[in-house]
């Protein structure tokens, strides 16, 4: 092999390399679209979003039997479309996490986990309100065989009771556990933040329910809604973010131990 | 090599009598709304469906039209933000003993009525260690009250002693 | 109290979510258990077919007919035992979500079925003719059926028969290892449970969906030779088990490989999914899944002059070891609460007291596995799947 041959080797080579190169900048223009998109805080289409505001609840409990009368999940059994959630990290170390019948009697002893705390053991704790996260890209829609659970134009994840087959794959592909089977239909159910309430202009029942102002719902794409005003001015956090469903339920004073 | 075939004729067959079974057994406005088959493909008619679906919780105003002066009452009180129907919904009863029956008349979902047990005020005003002492629901926020229901004058019912509708002593 | 579905069965510890119950129990074990032994059966059968491994001839037709016994059985127990609304299982076809794994296995399914089906025509296509023409009554109505009209029978068209044969079963590997392979990917896609959550996940079921298969076709073929006083053929058997004792290893090394990645790159779940690996089921999948399902039968089907007690042994020990790998897999990946912070436990329904008690019970899954054999013994009826009486490979087959 002489010169010659080694530098044409050596320009077609890198000829070769540059090529794909320049074929990738075709999609700049897309790639950066689309990481844009996905981290835009407001959404192009009309949203509805929620506010969970963990500093001010109390543990009541009157949201979770709010959503149980209201949604007709029969009030014994031990499912529920929202929950309220307990932690109390302890001096030591020790996390105690419980949600006793999902607070729908509420929280009205210290007794994490079934445990006598004294207070002196206590280094923080705090109550977390779950609800559906009604994701932007919601995995359990995703992987419904029969397309009886979808997103509705303003974002809500719904459930057709009539078509649902009771497979249960969506359930198991909730990050969060929202769903679960309805005792009485037995199809998958879910929070729906109430849609037949917020479509007649009313609030869901967990919302009109809480007396402490934990819970709040809006229209992410509406400047005027308190939710818009809440997640463009305040640092707020979503749950498993991880998971690339996007919710739309933010949440402020979230503890790195809520999972 | 005529014979060869027949298996794929069976085979198409199965195909069109699932079509044909399709046509009778699948709603006609089951669809892809907006063309987005991975999130809107379902029956269109599920979204009414569920916006029909019976409202239960109405609020205080529902409740004001016949009990003004306990509307009032409350309105005025630091209980304002508290919907009458967090106490007085009975989740486990099974007879009402409101004198107007709410169900017949108003096409109301729950059954109503007065529960003097300590428990339904402790679920706020129980003292825990990790519940906010502040509350920040008002303009400006106020000290949260807060009791130890063991040490409280265990066993007498709060409304022995106060009026819920005022938030203080009667 | 209202109970609620799962509730029965479900025992939990710890933290875990209000609504989390094992919503997945032991059909949906039993499901990819029954699916890769078609799949696995299905394989075997065409390495006769398609590879011409004459010493696997004995079997070749068995294994197909078995398959497809095994077919017809492999969505009973996610149809009608799982589903919480079976009369609605034949949505999957009316309105199918393929971007669904489950919806997508509807159609794979099917044409599997087809492919499977059609096989068998091909193969039993000269005795259905012959006994349409010599059988009478309700048999020969059914021959005449099973014909589907096609009474020509001659050099041509056996000709023809065989080249289809070879056709389907060509087809017939790619789209079994497809089908095992979603049944994978109905749990790798899974990204909430993080035992499931891997790329290895269908990979891993078609390697085990194979060694089942092999297993129980060598199980099923020695008890059936016992049974009908035939000659075992040694050739047949240690054939299979070297398949056998090759593809079980592969199994266990992307087993081990997909441990491995779950520890060393030890993501935040990982704290609580070595919990259960190395806690709560290191019974289940070390020792019964591991130890006495492959590493076993790979020393006893790796000492040479394998017999056919040995084969026996290997085989039972894999068929267990296949299934308590499903049974690791579906109840161990939920046994891990998604809060990360508690556990949930399986207590399986046995004597049942109610429909729902029988229905995901103990004696639902018995009959589950009693039926395809049920199905084999009335195909034999139609497709006799013992027609060799001695074990002699060189001959071209007796029909």
């Amino acid at each position: 092999m002489n010169r010659r041959d080694l530098l044409k080797a050596g320009l077609v080579a890198v000829a070769g390399m540059v090529i794909p190169l320049n074929a990738l900048e075709v999609f700049d223009d897309e790639a950066k679209a689309a990481v844009k998109a996905a981290i835009e805080m407001v959404p192009k289409k009309r949203r509805w979003a929620f506010v969970v505001d963990t500093r001010k609840c109390v543990g009541c409990g009157m949201c979770v039997k709010a959503c149980k009368m209201e949604n007709e999940v029969p009030f014994d059994a031990d499912v529920s479309r929202t929950w309220v959630e307990r932690y109390v990290v302890l001096k030591d170390g020790d996390v105690l996490i419980d949600s006793p019948k999902e607070a729908r009697y509420g929280y009205t002893k210290n007794d994490p986990m079934g445990r006598e705390i004294k207070e002196d053991e206590i280094a923080k704790g705090f109550f977390v309100p779950k609800l559906c996260n009604q994701c932007e890209k919601p995995s359990c829609v995703q992987v419904c065989p029969v397309g009886a659970t979808y997103k509705t134009e303003d974002g809500v994840v719904l459930v057709d009771r009539t078509w649902c087959i009771g497979c249960g794959y969506c359930i198991m592909n909730c990050p969060y556990q929202a769903r679960f089977f309805h005792p009485v239909y037995n199809t998958a159910e879910k929070c729906t933040f109430c849609y037949h309430r917020i479509t007649k202009g009313m609030k869901p029942a967990c919302v009109q329910a809480c007396a402490f102002g934990v819970r709040k719902i809006g229209m992410l794409n509406d400047p005027n809604s308190e939710v818009f005003q809440i997640v463009m001015n305040e640092r707020v956090m979503v749950l498993k973010p991880e998971t690339g469903n996007e919710p739309n339920v933010f949440y402020i004073g979230l503890d790195k131990i809520v999972r | 090599m005529g014979h060869a075939w027949r298996p794929l004729a069976v085979a198409f067959a199965f195909i069109l009598l699932i079509l044909i079974v399709r046509i009778f057994v699948v709603p006609s406005d089951f669809m892809a709304k907006n063309g987005d088959y991975k999130y809107q493909w379902h029956r269109v008619s599920n979204e009414k469906d569920w916006k029909d679906f019976p409202v239960g919780y109405r609020g205080r105003e529902f409740c004001g039209q016949c009990h003004p002066d306990k509307l009032e009452a409350i309105n005025k009180s630091k209980h304002r933000k508290v919907e009458c129907e967090n106490c007085h919904v009975l989740p486990e009863a099974k007879k009402s003993t409101h004198p107007v029956n709410l169900q017949k008349s108003y096409k109301y979902k729950f059954i109503i009525g007065i529960n003097k047990t300590r428990h339904l005020c402790l679920r706020c005003h129980q003292k825990l260690p990790y519940r906010p002492s502040v509350y920040r629901n008002f303009a400006k926020p106020v000290e949260f009250k807060m009791q130890d229901g063991e040490k409280h004058n265990p066993g007498m019912p709060c409304i022995t002693c106060h009026d819920v509708h005022k938030a203080s002593f009667k | 109290m209202t109970e609620v579905h799962g509730q029965l069965w479900t025992i939990k510890q710890l933290f875990t979510y209000p609504n989390e119950y094992i919503y997945w129990t032991v059909h949906i074990a039993l499901y990819p258990y029954i699916t890769g032994l078609v799949a696995g059966a299905f394989v075997l059968s065409s390495l006769y077919h398609l590879f011409g491994k004459k010493e696997l001839r004995p079997v070749s037709r068995f294994a197909l007919v078995f398959s497809f016994a095994l077919l017809l059985v492999a969505p009973m127990p996610l149809l009608f035992f799982h589903l919480l609304h079976p009369e609605r299982a034949f949505n999957v076809f009316f309105t199918p979500h393929y971007y669904s794994a489950i919806a997508a296995f509807g159609l794979v399914f099917s044409v599997y079925g087809l492919i499977v089906a059609s096989e068998i025509w091909f193969a039993y296509r000269p005795h259905f003719i012959a006994q349409s023409q010599s059988r009478k009554g309700i048999m020969g109505l059914i021959f005449k059926v099973l014909t589907l009209g096609s009474y020509d029978l001659d050099e041509r068209t056996a000709h023809i028969d065989e080249k289809a044969v070879k056709f389907l079963a060509a087809i017939g590997i790619p789209s079994a290892c497809f089908l095992h392979g979603y049944v994978g990917f109905i749990f790798g896609s899974v990204k909430t449970v993080a035992m499931w959550k891997s790329p290895l996940m269908p990979v891993i079921f078609l390697m085990s969906a194979i060694i089942s298969g092999v297993a129980l076709c060598i199980w099923t073929y020695i008890l059936g030779m016992k049974f009908f006083r035939r000659e075992i053929c040694t050739d047949t058997v240690r054939s299979m088990g070297r398949v056998l004792a090759w593809f079980i290893i592969l199994a266990l090394t992307l087993e081990m490989l997909d441990f491995v990645f779950h520890g060393y790159t030890a993501e935040e779940s990982w704290s609580i999914l070595s919990k259960i690996i190395f806690g709560k089921f290191k019974f289940k999948i070390f020792v019964l899944q591991w130890g006495l399902g492959m590493l076993l039968p790979i020393i006893l089907l790796f000492i040479p002059k394998l017999s056919t007690i040995r084969a026996f042994v290997a085989s039972t020990c894999v068929l267990i070891g296949v299934w308590m790998m499903r049974w690791d897999v579906v109840i161990g990946g939920q046994s891990m609460s998604k809060s990360l912070a508690g556990f949930m436990k399986y207590k399986m329904p046995i004597w049942p007291h109610t429909f729902e008690e029988f229905r995901e019970g103990l004696f639902s899954v018995i009959l589950l596995l009693i039926l395809p054999f049920i199905f084999l013994c009335i195909f034999n009826k139609f497709t006799p799947v013992f027609t060799e009486k001695k074990c002699n490979f060189d001959t071209e087959e007796a029909h």
